[in-house]
This record gives structure tokens, sequence and C-alpha cells, in this order.
């Protein structure tokens, strides 16, 4: 039998499994819809969880620990929109190499820094539960007991969608994306918003990366990202580019993951193996276009050179 | 307004601007003329910032003039309606208007307040709403120059704008054009169609292999000497076909042309090369591009299938050559149906094509002459699999020799022939076949010099003469009036009408290709 | 005259140093890892020495180097194979994955009671099935849903691996009974008569086999790529599928066999993996090889040679590395951070090659 508190927790789950997922979908969706694809996402967001749990682990500050997942996310999106839009690398393999750049890095890096420290709890961010709203039973508790983190980080989504429909900047980058000889034209600086572009992908990667290891799990291990990147990046594709399909897309995968803790206790025995795959599976059929015609941004991962 | 003086690009080897030097005075039309590869979109793009010229110096309006993008041009006064058009089709217009708006928020109400002035102003009509993708050509290109006049500029820069236009909306164009140089603006218009710019054109400058060759101003000008100074031969001593590329000749001379190239008479006759049955095509946004076509070709007749560009044309051409599924209708060759049946079969039903996009389809540049010739005949040039690589390059060396390719050798790759060659390396392979049936040969003198399009013409006059069934889709008229034997013309999908290729007709397959029906007494 | 000299002389120049560019990556980022190490304050002489006798120490070191060498220069070919149609198989991981379950499969489950010849082909060919299935559904999704395989090839790795998971997991798929709570989770042992042969079994090397089977794929790759019209076909629908489609090549066909193959190559080497090395399946017993093969399959730029030099590189990398892990106490990811400064470096560098061409 489902109770209400088994919906609760579900919920609770998916939500907390969607989070890192959306915001480094939400990120890239920019991107890619300025034409650049950041396969090094999931490099990106492990790199993060790694910075941003040394930083709050050495300081004892989560915050500062955010500080740093962030610009340690930028300086890999700095490089890699130097790669990929300057030096007009192959999008796919430049962050190929930046995703086993990122957990050689990490995995060194953890290994000889927390080294026997391993097992400390790192700080992370306090969870604030909405007054009242929290108290609303079966969703109150997932949904109103966040943290700061997290209610940033879907207030941050919201307004991505609001920045990309609403603003000069957001008609530049669909723009540049669509057509960059024609953006160009109309004086619109191709290369610069698509530096953006990257940069917006990496900090939202950066945030998604510090949910997992600051504001989550409040823990790093090697590795933890685990495909959490290419997952992402699958969303936006079963989101067709557009950012609240994209934002439901993660949504789904991430309940697809809360099943493993829903279904034991419903008695349903279904390996957890099968549940892990799920996820994938999901979002293989959505690349492969099952659920109905979508259409990518016209020059995604075409490099551009001015004038010619 | 502009003085250009000393203008020099290259690109590698290439001279594609030398020692350029021209001036545009305030409220002028100033023509560009000269032929594909003379400069003029290279001279544009410099203009316009698009590229930086390797020496010389602009200015504008008395300031010195560098623009290093599109940005700097645009902020200096210079709009630019682009020969490939700049609006981007998944954006409304309202939208492309906007386009690299700096603020927080979009002016939406401002900027459609803005377009209604200008189409009232210039009688340009404009829908702001609409999606950019759903229009036609003549609509896009209304949007680009409203898009160019929202800046007030100084200067309006139009490339090759003719091209895509119906007789008719040239006219309109025309008329846009006198009305923006009466409010003080000058305007320069890029064309390899003197014809039509007789009338509008103040001054003209004709380029010829990346240099300026002569000014004039039309009023005094002698039209024989401009082209001759464009085509840099004199164009009666080429004969039959340079003439009608450029659109100069009378109708008089045309006739004459046209009928010492049409003399041979068809071997076999009266027996069909190809069915076109009811062909319909919808493409994948649902808009339905063929409607209904139906053509019989007999084997040793040419027809010529004319129409503005964007007609339909493109997906029959696809169609035919196996690379398009029809919607509906059959296809037949020689009696065979061949509706639907993948490029090999096609092939093998004795179709030869030279499709329109000789980059995308008709040859892999980075292949070999051999490679490419061999290409769809592997089977005879391999053993167990394995190439034959001797055989290929004899058969290569062979198809040079007779199609007159020049090129380093059967090793050397695609890419380093010219245009021209490339054609006829495609030519060679398409028509050098016993069992030709039905040649397809779409835009087939695009972008190439007056020598290569003569040889063109003669091979597709030499299959006809062996009784091969060909069509021929062009959107120069002049090139059909000289080279078919009949024209249909296609219109939106569906074919309108059907001339004899006779001068005379020019005036109505023109009315046709705009979509004005004669309605029947 | 000085004309000709000025134009040519720059690009001979270029034509020289495109073969250095890996070189010249693989020395800078051993440079990077050796600073690492040297910055962790581990003496960087024993290191070096660890990561020496890791290559070739021992027999049983150099063996195992080479061992390593095999698989990555399997999925190195397949790659290659597929880029030559335009195709870029990332899939590599996943396809040694099924090839290993497959391999374990009928190991267990048939192959040992056939004669000592046929054993352990039949998990060989079982496994570089499995493979082609995994690669050929990349294919047959591209061609017909329009889905990049990139991203196709990646997913299916990540499903794949979890099938290995869920294999050892449960005790009605490969899991060996279990027997106490200590049970690892992972299959039984093949039988012996289904192991690979060992080279030189007296030697303690681990070397076996499947040296002559890469070597044999080499050098059929090789011949495909250069002489047959496999090979023109893969490379007129690589550089222009449209084109090829009009000369009456079936371009979609060519797709879905350029993976199936790259993917039956990786398979191989996944069937390899267990009956050359490993001898029963465990979670993650890829680890990482399908990967490092894309790597491989980078830095050899299209050439058969290239990919047999490279996997021996990154093969003695690997050994190289895990010896310094055990021994000097370095992390064995800092060959992991090698191999990731590599591939960045070819890939931004590729642009140097286009302006040799683009001025030509």
């Amino acid at each position: 039998m489902m109770t209400a508190a088994d919906i609760g927790t579900f919920s609770g789950a998916t939500l907390r499994l969607a989070m890192p997922l959306a915001l480094a979908a939400t990120g890239e969706m920019v991107s890619e819809r300025a034409g650049v694809l950041n396969m090094s996402l999931d490099g990106m967001m492990l790199t993060a969880a790694f910075a941003g749990a040394l930083g709050s682990w050495a300081t004892g500050q989560p915050l500062i620990g955010l500080a740093c997942g962030l610009l340690a996310a930028l300086v890999l999106a700095l490089w890699q929109a130097a790669m990929s839009v300057t030096l007009r690398a192959n999008q796919l393999v430049v962050g190929i190499g930046f995703n086993i750049l990122a957990l050689g890095a990490t995995t060194f890096l953890y290994r000889e820094i927390f080294g026997a420290a391993s097992r400390d709890l790192i700080p992370g961010f306090a969870r604030w539960p909405v007054p009242s709203l929290a108290e609303l039973p079966v969703l109150g508790p997932a949904l109103f007991q966040q943290t700061a983190l997290g209610y940033a980080g879907l207030a941050l989504i919201a307004l991505t969608w609001l920045v990309l429909a609403q603003t000069g900047f957001g008609l530049s980058v669909r723009a540049v994306g669509e057509d960059p000889r024609g953006a160009e034209k109309a004086g619109i600086d191709v290369r610069r918003i698509r530096y953006y572009g990257v940069l917006y992908a990496g900090a939202m990667a950066g945030l998604a990366g510090c949910f997992l290891s600051i504001a989550d799990i409040d823990t790093f291990t090697e590795g933890m990202t685990n495909g959490a990147g290419y997952l992402a990046l699958a969303a936006v594709i079963f989101g067709g580019w557009k950012g609240w399909r994209t934002f439901l897309a993660c949504l789904l995968f991430g309940s697809a993951t809360a099943l493993q803790f829903l279904l034991p206790d419903l008695g349903v025995n279904v390996p957890v193996a099968a549940l892990l795959l799920l996820p994938y599976l999901l979002a293989l059929f959505a690349v492969a276009g099952l659920v109905g015609r979508i259409r990518p941004p016209s020059a995604l991962t075409l490099p551009y050179v001015p004038g010619r | 307004m502009l003085e250009i003086a000393g203008i020099s690009k290259r690109f590698g080897a290439l001279a594609a601007l030398d020692d350029i030097s021209l001036s545009v005075a305030d409220g002028e039309i100033h023509c560009l003329l000269g032929e594909n590869g003379a400069g003029k979109s290279t001279l544009c793009n410099v203009i316009f910032g698009v590229i930086r010229p390797d020496a010389g110096t602009m200015q504008l309006a008395g300031q010195a003039f560098n623009p290093s993008r599109p940005a700097d041009s645009l902020r200096a006064g210079v709009g630019m309606v682009h020969q490939h058009f700049s609006v981007i089709e998944t954006l409304t217009v309202l939208e492309n208007m906007m386009l690299g708006h700096a603020g927080t928020r979009l002016p939406r109400v401002a900027t459609a307040r803005r377009i209604r002035e200008i189409s009232e102003e210039y009688d340009l009509s404009v829908e702001s709403d609409r999606l950019v993708g759903t229009m036609s050509v003549g609509e896009r290109q209304r949007v680009e120059i409203v898009k160019c006049l929202m800046l007030a500029p100084k200067l309006l820069v139009l490339d090759e704008p003719t091209a895509v236009l119906p007789p008719a909306e040239v006219d309109s164009l025309l008329a846009v054009c006198r009305k923006v140089t009466q409010r003080g603006c000058a305007v320069i218009l890029v064309t390899h169609k003197l014809a039509e710019i007789r009338e509008v054109a103040d001054r003209v400058t004709v380029l010829r292999g990346g240099r300026a060759v002569t000014t004039a101003r039309l009023a005094e000008a002698d039209l024989g000497a401009l082209v001759r100074a464009m085509v840099g031969r004199d164009v009666a001593a080429l004969g039959t076909t340079t003439g009608a590329a450029h659109g100069v000749e009378t109708a008089a001379e045309a006739a004459g042309m046209t009928r010492t190239g049409a003399a041979p008479t068809p071997i076999v006759a009266a027996e069909d090369a190809l069915t076109l049955d009811a062909v319909s095509y919808v493409d994948e946004a649902g808009r339905r591009r063929l409607d209904e076509i139906t053509i019989v070709i007999r084997r040793g007749e040419i027809v010529g299938l004319a129409g503005v560009e964007g007609n339909g044309q493109s997906e029959l051409g696809a169609i035919l050559a196996g690379l398009a599924l029809p919607s509906a209708g059959r296809v037949f060759v020689d009696g065979k149906e061949i509706t639907g049946r993948p490029p090999a079969v096609i092939t093998a039903a004795g179709v030869g094509v030279v499709p329109e996009d000789r980059h995308a389809v008709g040859c892999i540049e980075a292949l070999s002459v051999a490679e490419n010739v061999c290409l769809s005949a592997l089977g005879a040039f391999s053993r167990f699999g394995m190439l034959r690589r001797r055989q290929m390059a004899a058969r290569a060396v062979d198809l040079m020799r007779s199609f007159d390719v020049r090129a380093a050798g059967p090793d050397a790759p695609m890419r380093s022939l010219s245009g021209g060659n490339q054609q006829k390396v495609v030519l060679a392979r398409e028509l050098s076949r016993d069992d030709l049936v039905f040649l397809l040969a779409a835009q087939p003198t695009r972008g190439l010099d007056v020598g290569a399009v003569a040889a063109v013409y003669d091979r597709i006059r030499t299959a006809r003469a062996i009784g091969t069934g060909v069509l021929l889709i062009s959107s120069e008229l002049d090139e059909l009036l000289s080279v078919a034997d009949r024209i249909l013309v296609i219109y939106r999908g569906r074919i309108i009408g059907e001339r004899k290729a006779d001068p005379a007709a020019r005036e109505a397959i023109g009315a046709l290709m705009s979509g004005h029906v004669p309605v029947a007494p | 005259m000085s004309d000709i000299v000025a134009q040519t002389a720059p690009r001979r120049r270029r034509l020289r140093l495109a073969p250095l560019i890996p070189a010249a990556a693989a020395a800078g980022a051993v440079a990077v890892a050796l600073l690492l190490v040297a910055a962790t304050g581990r003496p960087v002489g024993i290191a070096i020495a660890a990561f020496w006798d890791g290559i070739a120490g021992s027999a049983f070191a150099f063996g195992a180097s080479f061992d390593r060498a095999i698989t990555l220069a399997f999925v190195g070919l397949g790659f290659i194979l597929a880029g030559r149609a335009g195709l870029t198989n990332v899939g590599g991981e996943g396809q040694l994955a099924v090839g290993g379950i497959a391999a374990t499969a009928l190991a267990l489950h048939g192959a040992g009671d056939l004669p000592r010849m046929l054993a352990p082909a039949l998990p060989l060919v079982g496994g570089a099935m499995a493979g082609a299935v995994w690669g050929g559904v990349a294919g047959i999704l591209k061609v017909r849903r329009g889905t990049n395989e990139v991203i196709s090839t990646l997913l299916l790795s990540f499903v794949a691996l979890q099938l290995v998971y869920w294999c050892v997991q449960s005790t009605q798929l490969l899991r060996k009974p279990q027997t106490s709570d200590s049970t690892l989770p992972e299959s039984l042992d093949v039988p012996d008569i289904t192991q690979l042969p060992l080279l030189f079994p007296d030697t303690g090397s681990p070397l076996h086999i499947g040296l002559f089977l890469v070597l044999i794929a080499a050098a059929a790759v090789a011949v495909v790529l250069t002489h047959s019209t496999l090979g023109l076909r893969l490379r007129a629908v690589g550089l222009n599928a449209l084109a090829a489609r009009r000369a009456g090549i079936n371009d979609r066909g060519i797709v879905v066999l350029a993976l199936t193959l790259a993917g039956a190559l990786a398979g191989l080497a996944g069937a390899i993996m267990i009956v050359g090395e490993q001898y029963n399946l465990k979670t993650d017993f890829t680890s990482g090889y399908g990967f490092d093969g894309i790597v491989v399959g980078l830095l050899a730029r299209g050439s058969v040679g290239g990919v047999l030099v490279f996997a021996t590189l990154l093969g003695f990398l690997r050994s190289g590395g895990i010896s310094m892990e055990i021994t000097a106490g370095v992390p064995a990811a800092a060959v992991l951070i090698c191999q990731g400064l590599i591939v960045i470096t070819i890939a931004g560098s590729a642009i140097l090659g286009d302006r040799a061409r683009g001025s030509a």
C-alpha cells in the first residue's frame, strides 16, 4: 500500500535527485541555444563538487565552499570555451577530455588532501524549512525543507527562462545558436555570446556540483557525479531545448532513480540494478526521439569563423 | 557619401580584390556589375565590415571609415541586404528587428510601431508577428530592407537583390531603391544582370577578376562595351551562350543564336524518357512543395523548367535523384517505375543527374578525381572487394581527356579543381554511358565561367542528339531560351504553363514565373 | 620564383609539425604529472622507478602491460574504423562490458564442453557479436531517428555498465552461488579450457594469444581502410553522406555497418579481458579501458599503426600508474590527468591542421 508518507518520501527524493540535474541542464540549455555543446558538463559538476567540499571542509563555511566550487567550474568553463569557441575544437571530443581530466584531478587531489580524513563529514548547508508551508501534509516536508542552495537554484532556473525569453541577451543567445552569420550581421558578437553561454553553463554546473557535495549528502566521493552530467545533457535533448520541458525531464530522471527508495517499501521486488539502469534507458529513449520530433538549434556544435 | 581607395584583399593565392577605388555620391544609385567571382560580394563584405581588407582606405560621409565588425558599419550608418538573407528563420519579424538590442527588457511596442512607420513610408508591407521561416523569399527580402531602414542608414548596400525575385517584384524593389535615394541615402546595387538595372542606376562600376575595370554614367554608357568589360572578351565571339547568361542581347540576336543551337533533330522520337505522374511532395514542416506535377519528356528533347528559385525545383530535383520520397504520385523512366527507389536503382535504370548543388551532392571534394568518377560503379573497379586503382586511374584519364577536364591528374583531389572542371567531372560521370535514357541537369551552369558554360551546353545538346531526354532546371530564363526545346514554368510547386522556347515568348514566360496565368479567352 | 618558395616553405614545415602534436601533447602531459608527483612531496625518483617497474620490472609486469595494450588497441581500431565514416564511437566502454557479459555467459554455459581449440573461440565470437549489437543499435538509432551517435553510444555505455552490475548482483543471472554472506558479487571463474592460451606460460607472464588476434585485426582493418571498396565507401560517407548516397552508396547501411564493426572489435576485446586475464565477471571490470581506447583512437588520427603505438603507450602508462600507486603511494589518477590533458590539447590543436589546409 502506498501511504502518504511514501508519497512524501518519494517526491522529496525525486526533487533532491532532480535538483543537480535541473541546475546543470538549465545552464547547458542556454549554452546549447547559443550553439555550444558542453560534453564536459559532468566534469564541471565533479570539479565543483570537489572544490566545494574542499572549501567547506577547510573553512567550515559552506558559503565559502560554494564560492570555491563556482570558481573551479568557471575556470574549467573558460578553458572549455577557449577550446570550443576560439580554437574551434571538436566540442564532443574536447568535452570528453575535460571529463577524464576532471575525474583524474579530483580523485588525485581527494586522495592527497583528504587522505585519511576521507570519512569526515563536510559542513554543508543547513535546511531552511519555510514556516507553515513545511508543515503541510504529504508534500510539505518534501518541497519546503530545502537548503538555501535548493531555493536559490529553483529561483535561478525560473530566472533563466525569463532571461532567455524576454531580454535582449536572451534573444541574442537564440539568434547565435540558430544562425550565427545572421546574428553577426545584426551586430551581435557571436563569440562573446557563446563565451557567456559556456560560462553560464559552467556556473550552473558548479551550483549543481556543490549541491551534490555540500547541500545534499555532505560528503565527497570519487567520481560522485556518476554520469549525472550526461543525464543532464540528455534532459536538454528530451526537453527539446525548452526551459520548462527540460526541467520536467530532470524530474522524470530524478523520479526514475527515486523509485529505488519507493518500490521496496511498497513490497515490489525489483533488482536495484534494474532501477539504476532506468534513467539512462529513459534518456536513451529521449534522445532517440521516441517522444516526438525535436529540432536542435541549427548551429549546435558548429564552430563559427567570423567573416567568411 | 562613400570613397573607396586602393582596397585589396587576398584569400591565399587568389586576389579577390585588387586595388579597387570607387566613389558613391549622396543620393546616387551606384551599380556594381560583374560575373560570379568578380569580387562583388567580397567588396560588399568589406564595406559592411565582415571582411577586413589587406590594404586600402575608405571614407564615409567625409569621415575615415574602417569597420572591423558589422556592428561598426551599422553604427556608422551602413545597411546591407545580403544575398543570403541574414534574418533568422526561427525568430519572428519583430524579434529579428530587436536583434542586437542590449537592454534588459526588449522594446516590443516601440519596435512594432517603428516597423509600421517604415513599412508605410516606403510602401513595404511587413507583418511583425510572423515567423520569418514561414515567409516567401520576396517577403523575407522586404523584412531585410525594413530592418536596414529602421536604422536610417546613410548608405544601403544590396547584394544581388534581384536574383531571387520574380520580374514583377523586381520592379517594386527598384521603386523602393528610388524612394530611398530621394531621402538622401546612397545605394549600392550589386548585380550580374545589366538589363534589370538599366532604368534605375545613375552610375555603373564594372568588376572583373577583382579589379574595377571601368566606371561610367549609365546615361552615357555603351551597354555592349560594359558587357565586354565584364566578360573580358567579345560576347559575339563566344557564340550562342554567353550573352544569354547576362541578359543583354536583343531579341533578334537571341533568336538567331537559339536557332543555330537547336539545329540537330532528335534521332529517337515518340518514346518517353521520363514520365512524372501527379507527383506531390510535402516537406517536414507540412508545406506542400510540389503539387501534382505531371511532366512527360520524350527521348531526344530538352525540356526546360523555368521558375524563380524556391518554387519547388530543388524538391523535384531531389526526387528525380532518389534523394527524396514523393508524398504522392509516380515516376517512370523508359516505362519502368522508379518511384521512391534508391539512387543506385535509378542510376541503373538509365538516369544521369547533374545536381544543383555541386559541393553538397555532385561530388566529394576531398576524394580524388578517379575516386569520384568511379564511386557510382565500384563493382566494375574492384575484385574480391579490393579496389583496382590502376583501372580506376585509367578510366579517369580517359574521361578527363574526352571531357576536357583540367586537373593535375587522376589522383588530384576534386577540391583542387576549378568549379567548371568539377562540373565537367560530374558531367563525365553521369553522361559517359551508352544507355543514358534521361538526364536531369539542375542549375548546371551556376557559378561557372563563360568557357565552361559553353562546354556544359554542348554536352547537354550532345546527349539530346543520341536520344536522351533532358530536363534542364534553371532560374536563368535566357539559358532556357537558348538550350531547351520547350519550357515549362513552375510556380509554388505547380506547373502553370508551357511555352515554346522562343525568344518571343520571353514576356509571357516571365509573367508566368511571377504567377500570372493568362485568363483563357 | 621567390613567391613560390615563400608559399611552400611554411606549409612544408606545418606538415612536418602535424604528427609531432600528439607526441608534444603526451610529453607535456607527462611533465605535468611529474610536477604533480613532486608537489605531493614524494621523491620523484622513487615514483619513476615504481612506474618503470610496473611496465617492465618483471615478466609479469611486461606481459600485463601488453595485455592492457591489446584491449586498448581493439577499442582504438574500432574507433578509427567508425571514424572513417565520420562517426565518433565513444561507446567503447559499454561495448567492452556487453562483450564481457556475453563471453562470461558462454564460457560458463556451453563452451566448457567444447574441444580445446573451440572452447575459447565461442566466448570470443559471442563477445564480438554482443558488442556488434551494442554498436549497431547506435547506428540504427542514427539512421532511423537521427540520434547523434556520441550521445547514444555514451548512454548505451552507462546502460551496459549497469547491466554488468545487475548480472553480478543476481544469482539468477551470472552471480556465483551465495554460500555465505561474504560471497563477493561476481561470477564463477570461467572453465580452464575456455581460457586463452598463454604465450609464455613458464615465465609467469600473463601475455596471451590475444596479441596475435589484435595484430591480425589491425592488419585486416588496415587493408580494409586503404585498399577495399568498403574503405572507399566508408570514406565517401564520412566526407559527404549525401553525395555518397547520390553515387549509389547505401550510406545508412554504411553507418550501421561501421558502428557494428566498431562495436564488434570492442566486444571482442571485452571477451578477451574475461577469458584472457580476469577469468570472471566483476562490477566495473572494464575500469575505463573503453574510454582510454577512445583516447588511443584520437591520438592515432585515423592510422592503424598509430593505434598500435598509442595503445602500447597507454597500456604501459596504466601499468606504470598502478605500480606507482601501490609502491610509491602516488594516486594512479595521475595517469587520468595525463590522458585528459592529451585529449584536450590534441582536440584544441586540430585548428593548426585546418589553417595549413586553408592557406594552401
